[in-house]
This record gives structure tokens, C-alpha cells and sequence, in this order.
């Protein structure tokens, strides 16, 4: 009878609904003036999008407020973004919006950043900060490219990367958890070393010449029915192994954080170490377990840039995606999907960058800091603040 | 079912061979922090069955020596013998698995968690192996409370509930856990009397089955009524073990103590002045939007003290936010002395002479990670003789705050020490002295004793009692009956959000607890 009760509660058209429709709205004010449909009457996107911006209002005044924000934005953004695109050439719109390459680029961009952000997940859960994500990827990006070439396979490539930025990661968390130093502090340091060591060692191993052309790479994952299906083809047809990998990783993570006793007691000594101490959990084991974990899957991302989709290392090759992954994190509250959406949002907004270069460059590269902007809505509460767990960044001293 | 506790399982022969042999023994425990002893070669033993009360003023080293046999400190000399046998714990894992559970005086509760979810954390029941079975987390954790009639929603999470039931939640973790052994740290602090009076017949229950039960606690009538023996510790030595027959409140006061302790506060009869603190048709919602304060109007006079007494959650917490500038009230208006205050900040009402002496320490009272000497400038740091210009004057602080330890009588610590450092009651030492020694004109008091020793209290009191002397307006509100009574100029009774009464202190405390629980609507005065 309750539960009844309680899941007729869940699907109610509350509030909460109304936002989320508001948004709805807010995308397809936009999507309309796109091709396929490109309407070119401008009062086509305006009125969709006014009509999701009311709903966000309209939900904010009934106290919802995240998504209610999120709708009133999606909503004008639509409606600033279809007019634009009622007014520009038709040619100009083919070339940046084909829907199905659109979304493989995401994808490509995003995947890096989904495994660094659902590696920093479990750090910080865990209570430790790792800002170190860059340097662990980049380790794994080289040592990719080197487990690759050495042993002539892909694979072990793979299987390298994930040492090399399990063994940073475990100076990470021997600093921070043993030592109780600043994490902040440590994590910088790690990311300067690992640019270091990476840097050294390739031009140790490969002096000018560079990584070899004929590196063995991560394969792409073709799926014959789809070839000619014309959207879906074209976005899922042809991904890399890694992507897919990447979509398994984030429900198996979402499943270990909020299904099993594992995650229970990570979140446990990420909240409250002390309490989670007093029912016989070993906080510096989670907490080394979680870190070192972190830095396997962030060296992944790594993995995927280097071997997967570039084919080469050279330095200091995730230019700063470690922060952007740390930044999905934040933006996603600390949670595995909410990580992979702000991931792909990152990734499309890289994804569209390149290709908004035909209206404009400056326009380009202002789209690149877009996943800063919006972390920083994020973090600052504007729309709903994103809450970390309680003990992140502190160090736990036993008696 | 639920499980009962391991120790119900043995037959009442085995029960009755084995009460001979204490179920565990402590012999010489020594522990030292920096610069503190906290605990002095000390011996107790436990007999299986009887519960057994540690006294001792505040610092004395109650807690450190349970969280020694809790494995969360390790000792620096002594042993731990269970059941005759050597038992050394590196981690309160294997304290739990040889069957001991703890209650701690500061509770180890994830806010953000459910009830459920707190309880069975560490030895949880799964499905497939692998994945946490909620449901049945849920199951057992409902089953288990109904089995101690205990009022508790599995699902609720930990930050929504009120302290009398995080209290419950954190025996229940004990009993899920089946320890045999119980140790309940200052259990009954943060509890109304009628709770009290429901643990100890828990606590009977348990201990009927077998269960050991090692108490402490500053209520010196409780340890009276339920303890079977009673040891003493005094600035971490064991003055005695001695049988509740024949121990009196006196007598246990002077041991801990080591002086003659007065338990009722002299107090002269003071005519009041002017209103100081004006409370006019206050309504506040609590976070979840409830309106839990409904229509609250009183006022406190310049040297009178006024009680709130009620039972924890009927609106207590809510109105002394509202009062101290941390909650802006829906409706109705604060005055302080001739000022209108309402929905003013807490800076504030501190501007204005509001004192606070908030009821939970650590959430409010206290920057943990802080020293004292800056706990005790939290208010007037910026201020002379603290700063001038802009820039704090260390010395002085420092020097101040020695003053207010010892005109205070805070133990275990100089003003630089951190304030996580020191014991319980000795915590709250400080946040008294903090607030009484700014001088307040209004003093809010909020269960201003909870936690410390019978020298303690007394102390609190008779500050109380002198800083209304001086003229001062001082509002308390306790869950305390004895404290409200002996307190008090004017006793006003909350009941769901609204004072359903107003009495004389010379009321009996059945009246009042009739009262408190609903049972007189209209004032008697
Ligand atoms: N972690 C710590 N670091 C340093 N000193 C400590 C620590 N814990 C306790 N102490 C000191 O040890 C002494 C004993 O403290 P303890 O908490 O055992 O007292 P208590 O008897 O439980 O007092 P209360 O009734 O106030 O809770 C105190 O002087 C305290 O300052
Ligand atoms: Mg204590």
C-alpha cells in the first residue's frame, strides 16, 4: 500500500515535471530551426522557448529550484541560439549541424573526461581531492603509447597505462592520507611531475623523432546493421572500443557507488571518516583504494586520447582536460551521471568549437570556456548548489 | 525476527557458571596526551549482567578510556582481558567482533545518510552477493526497533531527525551489531526524562538477557537507579569501585569531586526592571517548511529568569533561532532591549547584547579545529582590546583567554590548545564562558549544563544565577526539569510550537510534565 502510495508521488506532474518539460522546451525551441526541420520563421523558435522559460518560472515560484533555473536558461538560450540560426545560410547550418557526426565527436571528446571525472568520483567521495587527474592522465597517455609500442599491442598498452597512473596515483594518496599534507598541494605536485616524467622519458625513448606511426590502436567498434542507418549510423556506428567501455564503466560505477556495501562505506568515510571508524571501517584503506583506483581510470582517459583516438603522444597532451573531467565532477555533483552529462555537454561544446570556426574563430574559442562558465555557475549555487561530500580534503588522523 | 543478542542464545545455565568471571577486566590502562594524563594506570572489571556506571568529573577520562577498550585509542601500558582471556583491539573491527558496541558522547552519525543506511553501514545485508539490500536493511532495522518499541523511521535521514532520536538510532547500531557488551557514553545528555525513563527499562531488558552494560553519566539519580556497581575516576585515576546499596548523590558527588557539592542554588528574590527581551507572535518554519514555532509570545525582564521547559522537538530549536538572528521568523517580532531586531542577522543580535549559548556544541558552539583562545574571541575578535585597525593583537587574546580558563575551570587545556582536544564537558566550559563573559544584557541559554559533572553544573548555575543578580535577563531552555525548577524566576511550557502555560517555580514536576506533554491547553500561572 505505501509503496503504491510512494511510486503514484514519483510520477506526479509536480513542479518538478513542469521544469524538466521547461527545458524540453528550451532544446527543442533551438532544434526546430536546425536542420532537418530548420524552420525559418523566427517566430517559431521565440515562441517554444518562451514557452519553456514560463514553465521554468513558473516552476520557481513553486520553490523548485535547480532545474526551474536550468529551464528559464535552456529556454532563453534557445531562443538567442534558434533566432540566429533562422538568419543564418542554410549551407552555414549543413556544415556545423549534421546531427549524427555531432554526436561521435561528443562522444570522442567526452570519453576522456568521463573516465578522469568518474575516477576523480571515487577520490572525492572517499574524501581526498585529487586535482592530480591531469597528471594521471597524462601518465597514461604516454605510458599507453609506450606499453603499445613495446609490446606490440594495444592491450597492454592499455594494461600500462593503468599501472603507471595507479602508481601516481598511489604517491598521491601516500601524501595525502599518510602524511595528511594539502591536497591540494599534492595533487599540483603530481601533475607537474607526471609532465616531467612523461616528458623526460619520451624524449628519452623516442629523442626527435616522436611516438612511432605504426602504433597498434585501441580499435573502433563497427557495427555492420547500423552502417546505413542515416543518424544512428553516423553518431554509433563506428566508436571507438573505449567509448563503449566508457558508457559500461559509468553504470558499473553508479552501481558500486550507490548499490553495494562498497560504496556505501566510500561515501561513509568521505562524509564522516570518524563515524565510519567507529563501525570498523578502515579509513586509510578506502581511501587508498579509492585514490589509486581514481588514477587507473583517469590514466584510461589518458589511454583513450594517446592510443585510441590521436595514434601519437606528444607533451603535455591532455592540455588541462584533467581539470575539465575534475570541473564534470563538480558540475555533476559528484555523481556518475550527472559526471558523464556535464562530460558530454563539455564535449560537445569542444566538439562544436572546431566546427563553429566557419562563422567565426573568436566565437570558437569563446565556446572552449564554456566548461569553466558553467562550473563556476555550478560551484557558486546560482542555479542549486553542487554539495560535496562533507569531509573532502580534510585529513583523518587516527589516535 | 530480528536477532536477539548473542548472549540470549546461551542457555540460563551457562549464563549463571559464567557470572563469576568478569566478562571483561581493565587492569592499569595508562594513556597520555601531549600534556595530559588521561588516564592513570586504571583497573575496572565487568560482570556479565550488571551495568555498571563510570563517574567522573568532567576530563576525568571516562571517554578515553572507553574508546581504549573500544580500540579507538591504543594504551600506553595495561591490558584488556575478556572472558579471562588477553583481547588487544588495533581497531574498534575487532572490538565489534568480540561483541562490543559503543555509544559515543559525541555521536558518529553520517547526517546525510538514512537511519537505515547508518545503522547497518559495515555489515550490511546484500543481495547476490554483492549489492546492498536496501529493503532488507530497512526490514531489519524496523523489526529491531519494534522489538524496543522504539519510534524510529528507517527511511528518514539522520540530519531530519531530532537528537532523542539519534540517540536511539545510535543504540540500535549497537544491538544490529549484537554486542554483549555495551558501553554507552553519556547516554541520557541529550535525552528528556521520559526518554531516560524508556533506555533504562531497554536497558533492564537487555541486561535480563545478559547483556553487560558499562554507563556513564553526570545524572547522579540515574546511576542510582540503574547501576549494579559504581566506580570513580578523578583526573584519571580510579578512586573506587563500590555496590549502589548504601551509595548516596552526596556521597558519589564528593568522590568524584573531592569537595562537598551543593545541589540547589541559592537565589535571592530580585524584583525585575524593564523588558529586556521581547517576543511577540513569533511564528518559524523549521528547514522542511513546517511551521514549528505557532504564535510564541513572552517577554524576559532585566534580572528574572525565565525557563522554556518542554520535550525536545516541540519548537524549541526553532525559536531560539529565530531569537538569536540564525532564522528569519515567518511572522511576528523580536525586540531586544527597546529594539526591534527581527529577521536582523546574527551579528546582529551579538551587537545588541544577545548571548547565546547554543545546544549543540559542536555544530554551533565551537570551531573544532580552532584553539581556545580563538574560540573564546569568536564574537569580539575585531573589536578592543582584541585588534585595533584591523590587526588582532595575539597576545592579548591569549592572555584573556587564560584568565577565562581558569575563572571557568576548564581542564585539559591552555589557550592554545585545540579545542577537538578536550573532553566533553569541558568543551562546553568554554562556550559558556565565551558568552557569559561578554556581558551580555539578554542571555540565551540552551541546555547550558548538558554534559558536565556535578562541580560543573553547580558552577553554571551559579553563574546564572549572578549574572541575573547583575541585572541581566536571562532566558533558559532545558529539557531538565530539576534544572528548570531550581532555576527559574518563570516557568513557560512549549507544547507543539506554543507556551500552553506559564507557572511559578513552585510548581511540582508532575504538573509540569502533564503539562509538557499536552495535557494543560489553557495558562495556569
Ligand atoms: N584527542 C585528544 N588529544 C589530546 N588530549 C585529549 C584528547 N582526548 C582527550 N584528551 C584529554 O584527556 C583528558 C580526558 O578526557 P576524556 O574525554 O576522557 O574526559 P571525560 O571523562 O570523558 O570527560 P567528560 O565528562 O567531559 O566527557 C582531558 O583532559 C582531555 O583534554
Ligand atoms: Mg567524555
Amino acid at each position: 500500500m505505501n509503496t503504491f502510495a510512494a511510486s503514484m508521488d514519483r510520477f506526479r506532474f509536480g513542479p518538478r515535471q513542469v521544469a524538466r518539460l521547461g527545458i524540453v522546451l528550451g532544446i527543442l525551441a533551438f532544434f526546430f530551426a536546425l536542420p532537418p526541420i530548420e524552420a525559418r520563421a523566427y517566430v517559431v523558435p521565440l515562441l517554444v522557448g518562451l514557452l519553456g522559460a514560463a514553465c521554468g518560472i513558473w516552476a520557481v515560484t513553486r520553490g523548485v529550484g535547480r532545474i526551474a533555473w536550468g529551464a528559464v536558461t535552456v529556454g532563453v538560450l534557445g531562443i538567442v541560439l534558434g533566432v540566429l540560426a533562422t538568419r543564418s545560410s542554410g549551407t552555414h547550418l549543413h556544415i556545423v549541424v549534421s546531427w549524427g557526426a555531432l554526436v561521435a565527436s561528443t562522444l570522442v571528446w567526452a570519453t576522456p573526461l568521463t573516465f578522469a571525472a568518474i575516477g576523480g568520483m571515487f577520490s572525492e567521495r572517499s574524501g581526498v581531492v585529487n586535482i592530480g587527474l591531469e597528471g594521471m592522465m597524462l601518465s597514461g597517455a604516454f605510458f599507453g603509447v609506450l606499453g603499445a609500442d613495446k609490446f606490440n599491442s594495444w592491450a597492454m598498452g592499455i594494461l600500462v597505462a593503468a599501472v603507471a597512473g595507479g602508481c601516481f596515483a598511489l604517491l598521491h594518496a601516500f601524501f595525502a592520507i599518510q602524511l595528511r599534507a594539502d591536497q591540494i598541494v599534492g595533487g599540483t605536485a603530481i601533475n607537474f611531475l607526471a609532465l616531467g616524467v612523461t616528458g623526460y622519458f619520451f624524449i628519452q625513448v623516442y629523442g626527435d623523432v616522436g611516438s612511432p606511426g605504426n602504433l597498434p590502436r585501441i580499435p573502433n567498434v563497427n557495427i555492420p546493421g547500423l552502417k546505413h542507418v542515416t543518424f544512428l549510423g553516423d553518431a554509433f556506428g563506428q566508436l571507438n572500443l573505449m567509448v563503449w567501455l566508457s558508457f559500461v564503466l559509468l553504470i558499473v560505477a553508479h552501481v558500486v557507488m550507490f548499490k553495494t556495501p562498497i560504496g556505501l562505506r566510500i561515501r561513509a568515510v568521505g562524509e564522516h571518516p570518524r563515524a565510519a571508524e567507529t563501525v570498523g571501517i578502515s579509513v586509510y584503506l578506502i581511501r587508498y583504494a579509492s585514490v589509486t583506483l581514481s588514477g587507473v581510470l583517469a590514466a584510461l582517459g589518458g589511454a583513450y586520447l594517446a592510443v585510441g583516438f590521436v595514434g601519437s603522444f606528444n607533451e603535455n597532451m591532455t592540455a588541462g582536460r584533467g581539470f575539465i573531467a575534475l570541473a564534470a565532477l563538480i558540475f555533476g555533483n559528484w555523481r556518475p551521471f550527472g559526471a558523464f552529462a556535464a562530460a558530454l555537454l563539455f564535449g560537445a561544446s569542444t566538439a562544436l568549437s572546431f566546427r563553429l570556426a566557419t562563422y567565426s574563430d573568436s566565437a570558437a574559442v569563446l565556446f572552449q570556456a564554456l566548461p569553466y562558465v558553467l562550473t563556476l555557475i555550478a560551484v557558486a549555487g546560482v542555479i542549486g548548489r553542487s554539495v560535496p561530500p562533507a569531509s573532502v580534503g580534510r585529513p583523518y588522523s587516527k589516535q | 525476527m530480528a536477532r536477539p543478542p548473542r548472549s540470549a542464545l546461551e542457555s540460563p545455565a551457562t549464563v549463571a557458571a559464567a557470572s563469576d568471571t568478569p566478562v571483561l577486566e581493565l587492569r592499569g590502562i595508562t594513556k597520555r596526551f601531549p600534556g595530559v594524563l588521561a588516564n592513570d594506570h586504571v583497573d575496572l572489571d565487568l560482570r556479565r549482567g550488571e551495568v555498571h556506571a563510570l563517574l567522573g568529573e568532567n576530563g576525568a577520562g571516562k571517554s578515553t578510556l572507553m574508546n581504549i577498550l573500544y580500540g579507538l585509542y591504543r594504551p600506553d601500558e595495561g591490558e584488556i582481558l575478556l572472558n579471562g582471556k588477553p583481547a588487544e583491539f588495533t581497531s574498534p573491527h575487532g572490538a565489534i567482533a568480540a561483541g562490543i558496541g559503543m555509544v559515543h558522547q559525541h555521536f558518529m552519525l553520517i547526517p546525510v545518510m538514512t537511519v537505515a543506511e547508518n545503522i547497518v553501514l559495515a555489515s550490511e545485508p546484500r543481495r547476490n552477493g554483492v549489492l546492498l539490500d536496501t529493503a532488507a536493511a530497512e526490514r531489519r532495522v524496523r523489526e529491531l526497533a519494534e522489538q524496543f518499541s522504539f519510534h524510529i523511521d528507517p527511511h528518514a535521514r539522520v540530519q531530519d531527525i531530532t537528537v532523542g532520536q539519534q540517540q536511539r538510532v545510535e543504540i540500535l547500531k549497537a544491538l544490529y551489531r549484537r554486542a554483549d557488551i555495551l558501553i554507552l557514553d553519556e547516554p541520557t545528555a541529550v535525552l528528556t526524562p521520559q526518554e531516560a525513563v524508556e533506555l533504562f527499562e531497554i536497558l533492564r531488558r537487555l541486561v535480563a538477557d545478559g547483556m553487560s552494560v558499562i554507563f556513564i553519566s553526570h545524572k547522579l539519580n540515574e546511576v542510582l537507579d540503574i547501576a549494579d556497581r559504581i566506580t570513580v575516576l578523578r583526573r584519571g585515576r580510579k578512586i573506587d569501585t563500590i555496590p549502589r546499596e548504601g551509595a548516596t548523590e552526596a556521597g558519589l558527588a564528593r568522590m568524584m569531586v573531592g569537595r562537598e557539592v551543593l545541589f540547589r542554588v541559592d537565589k535571592q528574590a530580585t524584583t525585575p526592571g524593564g523588558r529586556l527581551l521581547q517576543v511577540d507572535d513569533l511564528h518559524v518554519r523549521d528547514e522542511r517548511g513546517l511551521e514549528t514555532v505557532r504564535g510564541v509570545s513572552f517577554d524576559v525582564r532585566a534580572g528574572e529568569i525565565v525557563a522554556i521547559a518542554g520535550v525536545d522537538g516541540n519548537g524549541q530549536t526553532q525559536l531560539i533561532d529565530a531569537i538569536t538572528g540564525l532564522q528569519k521568523p515567518d511572522s511576528g517580532h523580536v525586540v531586544v532591549a527597546g529594539e526591534d531586531l527581527t529577521g536582523g542577522s546574527a551579528h546582529s543580535f551579538l551587537e545588541h547584547g544577545v548571548g547565546h549559548i547554543p545546544e549543540d556544541r559542536h555544530r554551533r558552539g565551537l570551531v573544532l579545529e580552532f584553539t581556545l583562545a580563538e574560540n573564546l574571541v569568536l564574537h569580539d575578535y575585531a573589536k578592543e582590546p582584541y585588534a585595533t585597525r584591523g590587526f588582532l593583537h595575539p597576545k592579548r587574546i591569549v592572555e584573556a583567554a587564560r584568565g577565562l580558563l581558569k575563572e571557568f575551570d576548564v581542564r585539559g587545556g591552555t589557550p592554545e590548545t585545540r579545542a577537538s582536544a578536550l573532553s566533553g564537558g569541558n568543551q562546553q566550559k568554554v562556550v559558556v564562558a565565551r558568552e557569559v563573559a561578554r556581558d551580555p544584557k539578554v542571555l540565551i541559554a540552551a541546555q547550558p549544563t548538558r554534559g558536565l559533572d556535578v562541580g560543573a553544573i553547580e558552577f553554571v548555575h551559579r553563574r546564572l544565577v549572578e549574572e541575573r543578580n547583575e541585572g541581566r535577563a536571562v532566558l533558559l531552555v532545558s529539557l531538565e526539569l530539576d534544572e528548570v525548577l531550581s532555576l527559574a524566576d518563570r516557568i513557560l511550557v512549549i507544547y507543539e510550537g506554543q507556551i500552553v502555560g506559564q507557572y511559578d517555580p513552585s510548581v511540582s514536576e508532575e504538573e509540569l510534565g502533564i503539562a509538557m506533554t499536552g495535557g494543560a491547553r489553557e495558562a495556569v500561572a
